[in-house]
């Protein structure tokens, strides 16, 4: 039988929504072998190494659903943050 | 009848064949959120589900709980009631104990959830089956648990400490990111911890059982303790514990406590999440937590919430303590309220049924709907039916729209009205057009149509309604 790990070559390096090489390691499952779960630093996307390729591949996660890098840091804070009392 | 926690009230529903143990191997995608959304779905009367069999978890280890209060059935059973119980009676039932408020809580030292304790190499992925709920969810998220804090300036104040639920991104194994809005009490907390250059102490308990997290999503004042209402609520005091990192009070009952601090000034990207209008909330900057101590029972069952498209289970959570408070606040008033009905995406569509006094009564009584606490963010479409209507019927509600609506005269439009900035339909985001249809019958002054020679039930209909239901049982 196939591992799950093995079945497809997996993207561990670029994310699939900023695409920012910024993919890490999160954990992996308590049953050995079973899964990993990758995080991004950039964007904290964070996704298993069992779910379908739009979820895992940069190359076929939707457009629409994409982050530029670059807007992140400008993004509305909810709540914002309020100045300290004097 | 008073549950003292989650895995009691799941006994419970097995008693009444509302609960489906599910063995067989499951995917934590997509199989479990699909599974969830499939049994709202297919009927309103569907059960509790129990996965014991999730890949990548040792069986009988990992274990999800979905669909806890997800028909009116278990509803009905988390009131203690039999299942079988109308919604309107249910909507009764509620309002009626609501009255009981503040009821008593019961401190105890002896939680069940003390049994074993994490403050390093925490990984919420290994001890709970954490899932992505929606496809194009940014992750996994807890949205179902009772979030504890308390008010920065008053920290003593047991009415001021709150008790809701909140949406909450898992952003690593001990790292989580949280949307506390401005408006809600959690929100109030940060600003003033904020505001002092403090860190908020949380409290997180994952897994209770079912009034607590129906009183976590109700509009309560300030002041006002979720867990006194609880009590109120099941009708018996409600049993707390403090936490042990925190003082933070949290249900005795609970499966998992997380215990850590929003920090002080730091916001996050948070977000896509399926939401509960049946659209995706966008990516915002939010506040961050940092997990540094976890208490937990033996394989603690992770309780957790489908939503997205209505209907889900947080379409009946949310149904009455929606619709009591707004009943309330119109029978205030306008004591000829008869009943309301709020559930509808957390009442941005309610069905209000009412004892007409004069012609243009209905009008009225829909348009103050819109300006209650809860009406200004919510109730942008309110149809008001007489009182021979109960209003969580739709098929009386549908006839009532189709013979006692007239466009011409029976539709009042508020232009520009506040709403929840999560409605998709509103421009700009927050404002939107509110509209009353009013589906009463035009009584004095207002004299129009022809309704003088209703239909009425044969004789002996209600007798035959009580022998039927007593056969088909």
């Amino acid at each position: 039988m196939t591992s799950p790990l093995d079945a497809t070559p997996l993207n561990t390096t670029v994310c699939p929504r900023c695409e920012e090489p910024a993919v890490r390691v999160m954990t992996t499952s308590p049953v050995p072998g079973r899964w990993i779960m990758y995080v991004c630093d950039t964007c904290f996307y964070s996704y298993r190494s069992t779910e379908g390729c739009t979820a895992t591949d940069p190359v076929v996660y939707p457009k629409e659903w994409k982050v530029d890098p670059a807007e992140i840091p400008g993004m509305l804070a909810m709540p914002p943050v309020p100045q300290r009392r004097g | 009848m008073a549950y003292a926690d989650l895995r009691e009230f799941l006994e419970a529903l097995q008693k009444n064949d509302q609960l489906l143990k599910y063995s067989d191997p499951v995917r934590p995608e997509p199989d479990l959120s699909s599974a969830a959304a499939a049994t709202t779905n297919l009927t309103d009367r569907g059960p509790a589900l129990l996965f014991d069999n999730i890949e990548g978890y040792e069986q009988g280890k990992g274990r999800v709980a979905l669909n806890v209060v997800g028909s009116w059935p278990n509803h009905a059973l988390m009131l203690g009631l039999d299942k079988d119980t109308p919604v309107k009676e249910q909507f009764f039932e509620f309002a009626d104990r609501w009255n009981a408020f503040p009821g008593q809580v019961e401190r105890r030292a002896d939680a069940p959830w003390q049994e074993h304790t994490l403050s390093e190499d925490i990984d919420l992925f290994r001890l709970l089956p954490l899932f992505r709920l929606n496809e194009h969810d940014v992750g996994s998220y807890i949205d179902k648990a009772i979030v504890v804090t308390r008010d920065p300036d008053d920290p003593e104040h047991f009415g001021k400490q709150n008790a809701g639920i909140y949406r909450i991104q898992v952003k690593d194994k001990d790292r989580l990111g949280i949307q506390p809005l401005a408006a809600h009490d959690i929100g109030l907390h940060l600003r003033k911890a904020e505001e002092r250059g403090e860190n908020l102490p949380i409290a997180i308990a994952i897994g209770n059982e079912p009034v607590i997290t129906t009183v976590g999503g109700m509009p309560l004042a300030y002041d006002q303790s979720e867990y006194e209402m609880a009590a109120a609520i099941q009708g018996a005091p409600y049993r707390i514990a403090k936490a042990p990192l925190t003082g933070l009070d949290v249900p005795w009952g609970s499966e998992v406590v997380l215990e850590g601090e929003i920090i002080c000034g730091e916001r996050e990207i948070e977000g896509p999440f399926g939401e509960f209008t049946g659209y995706y909330s966008g990516a915002r900057s939010q506040p961050v937590i940092r997990i540094t101590r976890v208490s937990h029972r033996g394989d603690p069952i992770f309780e957790h919430l489908y939503l997205g498209k209505p209907w889900t289970e947080m379409d009946y959570t949310l149904a009455l303590n929606t619709s009591v408070p707004l009943y309330r606040q119109l029978k205030a008033d306008f004591p000829d309220v008869v009943a309301v009905n709020a559930m509808y995406t957390q009442g941005l569509l309610g069905i209000i049924s009412v004892k007409q006094r004069f012609g243009g009564h209905a009008k009225a009584v829909g348009m103050r709907a819109m300006t209650t606490p809860h009406g200004l963010a919510y109730c942008k479409v309110i149809i008001v039916v007489d009182d021979d209507i109960d209003p969580f019927n739709l098929a009386q509600v549908m006839w009532a729209l189709s013979v006692r609506f007239h466009p011409q005269h029976d539709l009042v439009t508020v232009p520009n009205g506040s709403v929840l900035a999560l409605d998709p339909s509103s421009d700009p985001d927050g404002i939107v057009h509110k509209v009353v249809i009013d589906a009463t019958t035009p009584i004095s002054p207002e004299t129009r149509g022809h309704y003088s020679h209703e239909v009425a039930d044969p004789s002996a209909t209600a007798a035959w309604e009580t022998i039927l239901k007593g056969l088909i049982k």
